[in-house]
């Protein structure tokens, strides 16, 4: 069935299964592969994206869900080559090691400043529970976002 | 974790027996059984739609008699697969004891599950062997009811 | 997943109107549990009647001394309502303590409440507060309406279009979760209502359910020390790998002076 709505500001149409999951389209369709499948049963936000502005999982909407609204990914975060302050606050407190949850957790993280700007320690904390990092890096996660929050 | 069961019937040990190993009396009995066929001696292969909150999907399951020792008990095991979703086996011990009255039947059970069915419903595995194991006996059960008026009528 | 087909009415009428057409089709709110089980073919509905598209079945009001809140408000928008944090702050708790933030951002309350999963956080907010689920042709009292273990009083083809919660005296939620996907091993709700004190139960049991014991107690005397010797029976309760039958059954108890604690 056709589904159009705005991916990272591009306004785009396709034709899709109804069976097609959001983060499938995005990946095979679309070639926006910054976006993750990790568990694929909704547990690890590897596969986050925001949904008119709020934070989802992408492997549990399907594409025709998001019919009308807008998507973002990590892809569309970037001012050309000036990085989303949230990924240069990621690159500058080396909160990556694998580089497998980075999207999802980045996605993560700009929800919960849009919804708490000075999130404590432990908000952050609580706010990254739909989020795995296989590498078992939080430290240096929770410290990427609280200098993203106080340079806010 | 084994889910226990008792249930009093009224017929003797050996009627019971017949009922338990009556292929036409066990489908009837199986939550959503939908078809059963013998396999061998001892097998059926069923058909059963498993219908649990979100879940709705049919397994098929291949039901064996095993541990004969007629008439007093035997093991009743169920082995589901479910495809990609992994698979489930479920386990009864049945005893049956005469009393003053009839048959005592108890019974013990148990089930695995394996793969994602196991991943994502371990939590709900007690409580829905337990509805299950007790929605079979009780039909089971409440036969002899009906066959006792079949008899009579 | 298998194929369906997909529609998205804007309306209610629509959306019954298209349910009474297909006995295989479902109704998807939130779909954080439909979805999953269908990813794993545990389900495969004919078509999916999507009602996210009925705005008029979001939002939070206040009507009659009660808190109305339509059953397409997500897990979220409740935590993070003013109305619901300043008359019920123990319902606001309750919905920030579902699943994770991104679940919060889909899942629905009237999904949550159709589903009736044994250890899903709003039966207890429900039934602990006495409230009422309407749904497009009745209305249903808590204590009726969650009658077994994913069972609920719903018919086949009956939509959830709000739920009204009286507003409580006083009222508090106190959960022990699962450390990874924050289900209830056992949620408490107390609430000292207009019509009484209720402390009801999730996650222990195949269904949620109140303790009268611990309501007469605290009836006498609110405090945690006047439940603190009333044992629940475990038999019947949940087991997994993560907790025991026995252990759910203390952790009833320990969950509810703590709810009581909390409600001061």
């Amino acid at each position: 069935m056709k589904v159009s709505f705005s991916v990272n500001g591009a306004e785009l149409s396709g034709d899709v299964e109804p069976r097609t999951l959001l983060v499938d389209f995005l990946r095979n369709d679309l070639g926006l592969t910054g976006t993750h499948v990790g568990c694929d049963t909704s547990q690890c936000g590897a596969c986050v994206v925001h949904l008119d502005g709020r934070s989802i999982k992408s492997c549990t909407l399907l594409a025709v869900q998001a019919e009308g609204m807008q998507v973002t990914t990590i892809e569309g975060l970037a001012d050309g080559d000036a990085l989303h302050p949230m990924q240069a606050a990621f690159r500058e407190e080396h909160g990556l090691q694998c580089g497998f949850c980075t999207p999802g957790m980045i996605m993560s993280a700009i929800d919960l400043l849009q919804n708490n700007a000075a999130p404590t320690e432990k908000e952050i904390r609580d706010w990254l529970e739909g989020n795995l990092c296989r590498c078992t890096g939080y430290q240096n996660i929770v410290k990427s976002i609280q200098t993203n929050a106080k340079s806010q | 974790m084994d889910i226990q069961g008792e249930y009093h019937i009224a017929a003797s040990p050996t009627e019971v027996w017949q009922r338990l190993i009556d292929p036409d009396v066990l489908s009837a009995c199986i939550p959503g059984c939908e078809s059963m066929t013998r396999a061998s001696e001892d097998a059926y292969d069923c058909a059963v739609m498993a219908k649990y909150g979100p879940v709705k999907a049919k397994f098929k399951t291949t039901l064996t008699l095993s541990n004969i020792n007629a008439p007093v008990s035997y093991t009743l095991s169920g082995r589901g697969q479910g495809g990609a979703a992994g698979f489930g086996e479920g386990v009864a011990d049945v005893m049956l004891e005469e009393t003053s009255d009839g048959t005592a039947l108890r019974y013990t059970a148990r089930f695995n599950a394996g793969g994602r069915i196991a991943q994502v419903g371990s939590r709900l595995i007690v409580a829905t062997t337990r509805k299950f194991a007790d929605k079979f006996f009780a039909a089971f059960s409440s036969g002899f009811d009906v066959a006792a008026d079949d008899a009579t009528a | 997943m298998y194929q369906f087909d997909y529609q998205a009415p804007d309306s209610l009428e629509a959306a019954l109107a298209a349910l009474r057409e297909n006995d295989e089709a479902k109704i998807v709110a939130g779909g954080m549990t439909l979805l999953p089980t269908m990813k794993l073919r545990l389900a495969r509905p004919e078509a999916l009647i999507d009602i996210n598209r009925i705005g008029s079945l979001a939002g939070v009001t206040e009507k009659n001394r009660a808190i109305v809140i339509g059953a397409m408000t997500r897990h979220a928008d409740v935590a993070a309502s003013k109305l619901v944090r300043d008359r019920i702050p123990g319902l606001a708790d309750l919905a920030e303590t579902i699943g994770d933030p991104q679940v919060r951002n889909r899942g629905t309350i009237g999904g949550s409440v159709a589903n009736n999963d044994p250890a899903a956080d709003y039966p207890a907010g429900l039934v602990g507060l006495g409230a009422t689920v309407v749904t497009d042709r009745r209305e249903i009292a808590a204590d009726d309406f969650f009658t077994d273990m994913f069972e609920t009083a719903l018919e086949a083809d009956e939509i959830i279009t709000a739920v009204h919660f009286p507003i409580p005296k006083r009222a508090a939620y106190m959960k022990f979760p699962n450390p990874a996907s924050r289900y209830a091993i056992v949620g408490v709700m107390v609430a000292e209502t207009h019509d009484g004190i209720r402390v009801a139960v999730t996650g222990a049991a195949p269904c949620v359910f109140r303790v009268t014991a611990m309501e007469d107690a605290l009836k006498k005397d609110f405090t945690p020390d006047a439940i603190a010797p009333i044992a629940v029976d475990g038999a019947e309760f949940n087991e997994d790998i993560h907790a025991s039958a026995e252990y759910r059954a203390h952790l009833v108890n320990v969950m509810a002076r703590r709810a009581v604690a909390a409600v001061g």
